[in-house]
């Protein structure tokens, strides 16, 4: 193969490469935003529902920590607000079930020594 | 009669049969082992490749022997039919899809212009290897190195120009295992100070949902346009939505590690395999292990430019030595760039970003694969 023609393959080549790659990226661009834009109108139709959960209806965001304590139907033994919140979500996260469909009981920090 | 008998068994030995061809490659064997041992350079095909080339060039042990009417071939020769037929790359490819994280990429997808550019050293090599002499099929098998990705190349080759396999597939994995060695003085020669010092800003986060979508979208894509590279980005994309559907863990557990682990033996032994004494010591595998290095360079340049352009165009927001990891070398060419953007910035945390160029790589050696060939299969 002559030189000019591996200049040419080459070029359209890698010219074919950036093509796909460029409609890979456009693609993306738009299935993101669209989802995006679900996800967006999801989450609204979601809000008077969060806010029935049982984190909000427990009333988390009043203050007493360290001690046992009873919000709603949860019951925090040792255990503060922000930490029991901050378990809450990590579990609606990694479990993948929205905050609304989880019910917790009792939170309760282990003792060491048991 | 007892001399007789000692005279049958010497003649009937390897060792009457060796020449010093068998003993170079077999010292070249315990050089690759000593390097995936103690070196631990890509020990786990190496080692495999490794042990597949002494084999092959232990005179009369015939385990690539082809079958020959009613006498059965070697027990190589019948593994090797899944390198000829492009069986086991296209499974490594799918572990290599169950086991990657396509979130970075999804959430920046301008990464993928870094992976393009970052196939640059493919055709540079080619150019080069065909005005060396090389034939279209061979300079594109040889160009392919460049894309960093064992899998592809040997995809390729296997394909284009299955003499050339052994050398191809020893130089690309040894350039692989060299990625830090051979990228930061290139990394540090191309950006200045001030862009290696650059933080990125935190990736947004990637729904389920776009995460399950995106092999779908790329596989119905990439096929309709190449349908060359059906095997390798299907394999890819399979194994990628198996990890993303979140309900096949135990075929996605399989696809990356029994799976992988067992296709890498047959791979790597039956590969190493092919690097007999007739094939393997000849002028133009000293060629091709000096193009190879070539197309790695011209690869990490392209990467490094197109990532120095886009610092440019997004105001000093994006830091230009993630364009590197565009090679793919999943995840190590991601972390060259982390390491480097550390050494600028030691707050500097460049691995998620680096990601996203690297698995664009992949998918870009794929696509450079398919239109080589598509043009000269």
């Amino acid at each position: 193969m002559s030189l000019a023609d591996s200049l040419l393959v080459s070029a359209f080549s890698i010219a074919l490469v950036f093509f796909v790659l460029v409609a890979l990226f456009v693609l993306i661009v738009i299935f993101s935003k669209a989802f995006g834009s679900v996800r967006v109108s999801s989450d609204q139709s979601l809000v008077p529902e969060i806010a029935d959960t049982p984190l909000q209806s427990a009333g988390l965001s009043d203050g007493t920590a360290g001690q046992d304590m009873s919000l709603g139907t949860l019951k925090l033994k040792n255990v503060d607000e922000k930490t029991a919140a901050m378990i809450m979500a990590i579990v609606s996260h990694e479990s993948g079930i929205p905050l609304s469909q989880l019910r917790f009981k009792s939170i309760k920090a282990l003792e060491e020594n048991n | 009669m007892f001399t007789e008998a000692l005279k049958t068994i010497w003649f009937d030995s390897g060792f009457a049969a060796l020449t010093w061809q068998h003993l170079v490659m077999i010292a070249v064997a315990c050089v690759l082992i000593y390097l995936a041992i103690v070196k631990k350079f890509e020990p786990l095909l190496l080692l495999t490749i490794a042990f597949g080339v002494l084999l092959a060039n232990l005179p009369l042990a015939g385990l690539m022997k082809e079958e020959m009417g009613s006498e059965t071939g070697g027990l190589l020769h019948y593994l090797y039919l899944g390198v000829k037929k492009g069986i086991y790359p296209s499974l490594i490819f799918m572990g290599v899809g169950a086991m990657t994280d396509f979130g970075p990429l999804i959430s920046r997808p301008s990464s993928l212009l870094m992976g393009a550019a970052a196939q640059f050293g493919i055709f540079m090599a080619f150019i080069i290897a065909n005005l060396l002499g090389f034939t279209p099929q061979e300079a594109s098998s040889i160009g392919i190195i460049g894309g960093a990705d064992g899998p592809t190349a040997i995809y390729t080759t296997a394909k284009l120009a299955p003499h050339l396999l052994s050398a191809i597939a020893i130089a690309a994995y040894s350039y692989m295992a060299l990625i830090p060695i051979i990228q930061p003085p290139l990394m540090r020669l191309l950006t200045t100070e001030e862009e290696r010092k650059v933080k990125m800003e935190q990736l947004r986060e990637v729904s389920k949902l776009e995460k399950i979508c995106f092999p779908i979208v790329v596989t119905i894509f990439c096929v309709l346009l190449l349908p060359s590279v059906a095997p390798l980005i299907g394999m890819l994309m399979l194994g990628n939505l198996f990890r993303e559907s979140g309900v096949v863990e135990r075929l996605s557990d399989t696809a990356q590690n029994a799976l992988m682990n067992i296709v890498t033996i047959f791979l790597g032994v039956t590969v190493g395999a092919t690097a007999n004494a007739e094939n393997f010591l000849r002028l133009e595998t000293l060629a091709i292990i000096a193009l190879g290095l070539v197309a790695f360079a011209f690869s990490t340049i392209g990467g490094l430019l197109i990532g120095k352009l886009m610092y440019k165009l997004s105001g000093g927001k994006i830091n230009p030595l993630i364009g590197s990891a565009g090679v793919s070398a999943v995840p190590m060419a991601a972390r060259v760039s982390q390491v480097e953007g550390q050494k600028a910035n030691p707050g500097n945390f460049l691995l998620m970003h680096a990601m996203g160029p690297n698995v664009a790589g992949v998918i870009g050696s794929a696509v450079a694969a398919g239109i080589l060939m598509a043009l000269f299969g």
